[in-house]
Formats: structure tokens, C-alpha cells, sequence
């Protein structure tokens, strides 16, 4: 008989186990949108330093970086994270228009320009990623902006990743809220008109200018950067330059509280650490290459410091607003 | 009064009860949400595309598989072949692996414009299900009387038995399998993303990854009932009315096909080295220098003891559960036992995401945090998830239980608890050993449950590798898949190990 119970006392004692110390006031629970071979170094430095325990639930490729919001929206009534680290701010905005964050702005933010700061606290912005051009060195002409996906000369030589998805989405938010409704669905009109390719994602898109199949492609700006380390032959175009570009759209880093969760004063802890000058080196000298945001932080070598960077001037609360008005033509626009 | 609160109507209800709470109460959180999203799914042209595309991918892969899958089962099943085990554990190894992963696996061997499209997808996902059918064939292979094939071979040999006995009387298992295999096919996800061919899943997920829509991403997943009804009628215009009669034996050496071994052996050779040696080479030769392995093991070494937790926990209760439920569903010993048969093979098909978000929608309140703040929740998901397999498993293997085993026992005075016990279970062992192993394995290669319901901080890993695949180095994640074939490889040794000491 004692054998017989034997295994099934096991599991459940095990399993009790494993789910023991859900809750306690040295821990931190952070859901993260930022690649978890990136953001897990920063989380376990934060649990050397402070000796607050970070329990984590990362994002997968795979799920475009939205099964965390998944989460959190279905958790919205019982809310089990504490901190969200959002890899852009659009989807912060998101949940702050569904009353599932709180405001709380970090000291360690003081440096960081107050255009990637929620000025009512709900996000606060810390190492970005740039939207730039990746361009094949084969190429038999050089774009310069955004408008070359326009241009007869690329027809059918320029690929854009889906904008249903990641931060293709919120460039295309940008873009509405910088140009208007007309001008902008004219854009997409004009992306039809030319044959620019539809990619699944930026990776693809940066591999298939680094292949030579497209001339050109807007990407982020740690995809350029990894195919120019791997020796890819591309090169990095910082889109709308001139005098009358609308410059590179810029996409920060997000630490978002979130309303009702069980460590708050950890979570606070948590959010000045993540958007420290620390935090920014450690991310800017990781294979992310992210820009940082504070003045005098390190830049990674193949990218230009913030402010050598016409960049451009959105609000991204209005971008997350026109997020969700912009969804049914994007969904039209893709097809779906 | 008594005769309705039996002892097999209280124990067949509370199995049911289970299912239903574990399946159909997040089903109806997710179903009362999707009310009013019908109309545009079922109106939107691409929908329909897509949906046209996952039923020739799924029907497409599950005839490779088959074609695949049978002649193996057969010849290592029911021939004299040299090194047939070796060759059957070699077959059934991409099983243990995610198809995303193989589907990398086979990016590294093959480039994009070799693998990308319908026919890269066609190649990974059969080369991946392949085992089911070849497994599942071998054993219903297992379960045929070798006295009716003796008597077979008394007038015909033994290729004439096969195709006039053996194989008809494995029917029922060979039809399962490729059920099965349809199925997973059809509600594959990531695998057909990375290898870019638009299946109808995607209408789901954007709805969910998009939109955050959980109304019209549940809506968009239903179009999966129809297929998996008719799937459902046609396994059981297979199966019904099959008994046989049933002994749980290796066919002696004497009563295997003798074939000449060079031809068959080098075909073998060919075929194990292109399906599963390419892909998995890959992944090996990137993933086992010890800094990679060592770095996994720091990583994730802690996902894969809960992985293993999980899935020995899970199996331990899907595999009774699917024998309870298996046993109403055979005996018809309820009413409703059709509807929860159904119930059983649509959660099956339902994408985990789907139901990921009925389970955390349902269970996390404060009152059930003790549920939702606990791997209970992940076990839930996979109970609800995948008491389909148990239950088939189980079904086809009482199938071929003659009742009237049960109804001597029963006129001899033994009561229901007793014949289970004494007649049925040990007559079904080779179905619960298979039930047990085969929920353990789809468990342990379950990935979209534990992303959307693992507890912060308490993940598997299958979650892990997903998660670390993001911009993660392709040594690391090639390391990490080996820890995954080695997790997977311990549960298959207990049982192997449990069945040598029984036998």
C-alpha cells in the first residue's frame, strides 16, 4: 500500500513545492516584451544587488511579442504582475487606456528626454531602437527616406515587414498621427501600387536584403546592426535626414507599473534600476545594440548617439490612440 | 436510487466532471465572449483561403506520414529485420521535439528557398508525426490474436496474412493515428509561421496578437469543430462494432516475416539518415560541445525538472481519467457519453491559446489563486488539452475487450470496482502503458500552454527555449533542444524499465 501512494504523495508534494512562495515581500514579478537573452542578464543583476527575488514570464518570438499583453489584459480583474517591461511604449499606452497600469516615475529617469517619458508617469522610456533602412550593398540605387518605397526606381525591390505586428505597427501609427489619415493611406496605397514586398517580421526582412532578393528594407536597428556583425553585405541608412525629413522614428524601451499588484514598492525598486545609465550601457554593449537615452551613455559602435539623429517628433500616447482607430485599414490593407 | 448513485455511476461522473471543469467551463468563458465575431469570420474570403490551406497541409501530411509510417510499422512490427528497435527509437525521435524546432533544425540542413512553402511544411510536420502513426500501427500490430494469424498461414503466407489479417484487425489503431496526425497538423502554428505558409491558426492569433480580440480570436478558432466532428465520424464509422479478441504479446520470432535484410536495411538507412539524422544533426553538432550543454544546463536546467514534474503529473492523471471516460464512452454508461467524447477531441483541436485564456479568465480570481498562482493551472491545461489522446488510446484498446469478459465477471458476483481492477485494467495494460507515455510526451512538447499559464518564475522548457529562440545564440538553443530529447528520454526508460520487470 505504501508503495501505491508512494508516487502520487511525491508529485504533490513536489508540485506544492514548486508553486510555494508565490508571494512574498522579497520578490518582484515582471512580465517582459524585451528578448529574454537581453533582458534576463539585467533582471539577475537586479536580484544580486537588491536580494529581491525577479520572477519573470518572458515573450516568445513566435507570438510577436504580445503574449505577456495577452496576459495581462486576461488578468486585468486578478492582476499577477508587478512590473511590465515592454520592448516600445505603443502597447504601454494600450494598457493604460485599459486601466491595467498605474502611474509612477522612476528617479533614475531624470536624464532621459522627457519625449520618452509618459508625462503623467504611466511609462517611462529607457534605450531605444531605431527604425532605419537596411540596404543591400548591391543595390543599384541608394534610398534616402521613407518615400523611396514610393519610387518607380524600387518597384518591387523594397520589402516592409507585416504592420499588423511588432513595431512595423507602431511606425505606421506614427506615421498616421505625423501625416494625417489621408496622406498616410495614401502611403499604403502607394506600397500596393509599387509591389513592396509583405515580410512576416524585420529579421526576415533585414535577410532578405542581406541575401540580395530586395534592395532595401525599414527595419530595427539591432536587425541592421546584427547582419552588418555577421558580415552581411548591407548597409544602414538613417531615413529623412534632410532639412525637411521627418527624421528616424525612435522606439524606447517601456517600464510600465501595473495597477493592484502584490509588490509595488519592489516593482518601484525594479523600475529606477531597469531605467538607470547601468541598465543603458549594459543594453547598448549587448548584441541588442540599443541606443541609450541618457546623455553621455556609451553608443554602440555601428549606430550614431541620440542626439547625432534627426529623429522623429511624435507623441506615442497619440500613437497608441491611433493604434487602435488605424487597425481596421491596416487589417484591410494586409487582407486579413 | 442506490443503482444511480453506484459506485460506476458516482466514479464514471466524477471523471466527467473533471473534463468538464478542467475543458468546457474555460470553452464557455471563451464561447460566451466570442458571441456577435461569427458573422465577420465567417464572411472574410481570406479566412476560407486560409482555411483551405491548413486542410491540403493537414491532409497532405497526414498521407505522407501514413505512407511513411504503416510500411515501418510493419517492418518493424512484423518482420525479422535486423536492428528494428534501434531503428524505431531513431523514427520516433523528432517526436520528442516541438516542430518549431525541427522546422530550425531543418532550416540549418536545407537554406530558405529549399524549405519555405507548402512543401517545406509538409516535410517537417510528417517527418515530425510520422512516429504517431508508425508507433500507434505497431501497437495495434501488437494486439492481434497471433492464433488468427497462425491460422492464416496454415493456407497463405505470411505477406498474404498480413494484408488479409493483421492489418485489418490494426484498422482502428492505424485510423487513430492518422486522426491524430491530422489534427496536430491542422492546429499547427509555429512551425508553419517560421516556415512561412498562411494557415488558418494565423486567423486566430492575429485576432489575439493584433487586436488583443479574445472574442473573435475564439471565434475564429471554431471552424476547427466541423473538421474535428467529421473527423470524429469518420473514426467512428471505422471503429464501431470492432472487437477482437485481444492478447497483449511480441509475435514469436518464428511467425515474422523473413525478409532478405541488405535492400531493406540500406533503404532504412537511407530514409533514417534524410527524415531524422539531417535535422537532428544540425541541432547536434551546434548544441553538444560541453560549454553550450553547461550553459543550458545553467539556463534551464531548473524548466526542465518542472517540465518533467508536469508531465509525469499530468500523464498520471490523464491516463486513469482517459480509462474512466473511455470505459463510459465504450459502455455508453451515461447519457451525454457522446458529447463528451466530442467535447474531448475539439479541446484536442481548440489552439492553446485559445484555451490559455478561457483557463486564466476562469481561474484567476483571488478565491482560486491557489489554482492559478500554482502549476495546478498548467496541469488543468494539459488535462483539458489532451484528455482526448488518453481516452482514444484507451477506447481502441477496451475496443478490443470482449464485453462478455466483463458480463461473466459481473454474473459471478464481482463488482464494478472489482472487474476494472481484476479484468480490464490488466487486459488494457498495454493501452494504459501507451496512454501514460504518449500524454507524457505530448505534455513535455507542449509549449503553448506553459507560455500563456506557467506561474512567473516556474516555466518549462519548452517555454524556455521558446522564449531564450528570441535573438538567444543558435548554440545555446540547439543545446537546449538536446536537454529536451534528454528529458523526454527519461520518462520513456521508466516505462521501459516498468515493463521489463512485468514481463
Amino acid at each position: 500500500m505504501r508503495r501505491r501512494i508512494r508516487l502520487p504523495v511525491l508529485l504533490a508534494g513536489l508540485l506544492a513545492s514548486a508553486g510555494c512562495g508565490a508571494r512574498r515581500s522579497t520578490t518582484v514579478v515582471v512580465y517582459v516584451s524585451e528578448d529574454q537573452v537581453f533582458s534576463e542578464p539585467i533582471l539577475k543583476d537586479f536580484e544580486k544587488e537588491t536580494g529581491i527575488r525577479v520572477r519573470a514570464v518572458y515573450d516568445t518570438e513566435e507570438a510577436k511579442s504580445t503574449g505577456v499583453m495577452n496576459r495581462l489584459l486576461a488578468e486585468k480583474n486578478n492582476p499577477q504582475a508587478d512590473v511590465y517591461w515592454a520592448n516600445e511604449p505603443i502597447r504601454a499606452g494600450l494598457l493604460r487606456q485599459q486601466g491595467i497600469s498605474t502611474p509612477y516615475s522612476p528617479g533614475n529617469a531624470k536624464g532621459i528626454p522627457s519625449q520618452f517619458k509618459d508625462p503623467q508617469g504611466y511609462w517611462t522610456g529607457f534605450s531605444a531602437r531605431a527604425r532605419l533602412l537596411v540596404v543591400s550593398k548591391t543595390a543599384a540605387h541608394k534610398p534616402a527616406g521613407l518615400q523611396a518605397y514610393l519610387d518607380p526606381r524600387w518597384r518591387g525591390r523594397a520589402v516592409i515587414a507585416n504592420p499588423l505586428f511588432g513595431t512595423t505597427t507602431a511606425q505606421m501609427a506614427a506615421l498616421f498621427s505625423l501625416w494625417g489619415d489621408q496622406k498616410a493611406k495614401q502611403f499604403l496605397a502607394g506600397l500596393r501600387a509599387n509591389q513592396v514586398k509583405l515580410s512576416t517580421g524585420n529579421g526576415e526582412s533585414a535577410d532578405l536584403v542581406a541575401s540580395g532578393a530586395f534592395d532595401f528594407s525599414l527595419v530595427d536597428s539591432d536587425d541592421a546592426v546584427s547582419r552588418a556583425r555577421q558580415g552581411r553585405p548591407i548597409e544602414i541608412v538613417y531615413p529623412d535626414q534632410g532639412e525637411d525629413g521627418a527624421g528616424v522614428f525612435l522606439i524606447p524601451n517601456a517600464v510600465v507599473l501595473i495597477k493592484g499588484g502584490a509588490n509595488t514598492e519592489n516593482g518601484k525598486k525594479l523600475m529606477d534600476y531597469l531605467v538607470s545609465e547601468e541598465t543603458e550601457r549594459k543594453l547598448a554593449a549587448a548584441d541588442c545594440a540599443q541606443i541609450p537615452l541618457h546623455p553621455g551613455v556609451p553608443t554602440p559602435p555601428e549606430i550614431k548617439p541620440v542626439d547625432r539623429i534627426k529623429t522623429m517628433k511624435v507623441d506615442y500616447a497619440e500613437i497608441a490612440a491611433r493604434l487602435t482607430a488605424i487597425q481596421p485599414v491596416l487589417k484591410e490593407w494586409v487582407g486579413y | 436510487m442506490g443503482r444511480v448513485l453506484s459506485a460506476k455511476n458516482v466514479t464514471l461522473a466524477g471523471a466527467a466532471a473533471v473534463l468538464i471543469v478542467a475543458g468546457l467551463l474555460p470553452l464557455g468563458v471563451m464561447g460566451a465572449k466570442s458571441l456577435g465575431h461569427y458573422g465577420p469570420v465567417l464572411s472574410n474570403a481570406r479566412n476560407w483561403k486560409l482555411l483551405a490551406n491548413s486542410l491540403l497541409l493537414a491532409g497532405s501530411t497526414t498521407a505522407v506520414a501514413a505512407l511513411a509510417g504503416v510500411p515501418l510499422a510493419i517492418l518493424f512490427g512484423k518482420t525479422n529485420l535486423p536492428f528494428r528497435r534501434l531503428f524505431a527509437v531513431l523514427f520516433s525521435l523528432p517526436l520528442l521535439l516541438p516542430p518549431y524546432v525541427l522546422a530550425v533544425g531543418w532550416f540549418q540542413v536545407l537554406g530558405s528557398s529549399w524549405l519555405f512553402g507548402l512543401p517545406g511544411c509538409i516535410l517537417v510536420l510528417a517527418s515530425c508525426y510520422m512516429p504517431v502513426v508508425m508507433l500507434l500501427t505497431m501497437v495495434y500490430l501488437r494486439t492481434v490474436n497471433p492464433a488468427l494469424e497462425e491460422a492464416g498461414r496454415l493456407s497463405a503466407n505470411g505477406w498474404r496474412v498480413l494484408t488479409g489479417i493483421s492489418l485489418p484487425l490494426a484498422a482502428p489503431g492505424v485510423i487513430l493515428s492518422l486522426l491524430l496526425v491530422f489534427l496536430l497538423t491542422l492546429g499547427e502554428f509555429g512551425a508553419t509561421t517560421f516556415l512561412r505558409f498562411d494557415v488558418f491558426p494565423v486567423a486566430s492569433f492575429t485576432q489575439f496578437s493584433a487586436f488583443y480580440d479574445f472574442g473573435a480570436a475564439t471565434a475564429a478558432a471554431m471552424p476547427l469543430v466541423a473538421i474535428t466532428l467529421a473527423g470524429l465520424l469518420v473514426e467512428r464509422r471505422f471503429l464501431h462494432g470492432k472487437t477482437f479478441a485481444f492478447r497483449w504479446a511480441a509475435p514469436a520470432e518464428s511467425s515474422r516475416i523473413r525478409l532478405r535484410a541488405l535492400g531493406p536495411l540500406l533503404l532504412l538507412a537511407v530514409l533514417a539518415a534524410m527524415a531524422v539524422a539531417l535535422p537532428l544533426s544540425a541541432i547536434f553538432w551546434r548544441g553538444a560541445s560541453p560549454r553550450a550543454l553547461g550553459d543550458a544546463f545553467h539556463r534551464a536546467g531548473d524548466s526542465a525538472l518542472r517540465s518533467l514534474l508536469y508531465a509525469v503529473t499530468a500523464a498520471t492523471i490523464l491516463t486513469p481519467l482517459g480509462f474512466l471516460l473511455s470505459y463510459l464512452i465504450h459502455r455508453r454508461a451515461l447519457p451525454g457519453w457522446r458529447l463528451l467524447d466530442a467535447l474531448g477531441l475539439f479541446l484536442f483541436t481548440l489552439p492553446g491559446t485559445v484555451l490559455g485564456i478561457g483557463l486564466i479568465v476562469l481561474w484567476n480570481r483571488p478565491a482560486t489563486n491557489w489554482i492559478y498562482t500554482t502549476p495546478l493551472i498548467v496541469i488543468a491545461g494539459f488535462i483539458a488539452q489532451y484528455t482526448a489522446l488518453s481516452t482514444r488510446l484507451m477506447l481502441a484498446g477496451l475496443s478490443q475487450v470482449p464485453v462478455a469478459m466483463e458480463e461473466a465477471a459481473e454474473l459471478s458476483g464481482a463488482g464494478w470496482v472489482r472487474r476494472i481492477w481484476r479484468i480490464l485494467a490488466p487486459l488494457c495494460r498495454g493501452s494504459i502503458g501507451a496512454a501514460w507515455i504518449v500524454t507524457c510526451l505530448f505534455c513535455l512538447r507542449d509549449s503553448s500552454l506553459p507560455l500563456l499559464l506557467a506561474p512567473p518564475g516556474l516555466d518549462t522548457l519548452t517555454a524556455r527555449t521558446m522564449t531564450l529562440m528570441a535573438n538567444g545564440a543558435p548554440d545555446l538553443i540547439a543545446a537546449l533542444c538536446i536537454l529536451l530529447v534528454a528529458v523526454t528520454a527519461l520518462p520513456l526508460a521508466a516505462l521501459a524499465f516498468v515493463w521489463r520487470r512485468r514481463a
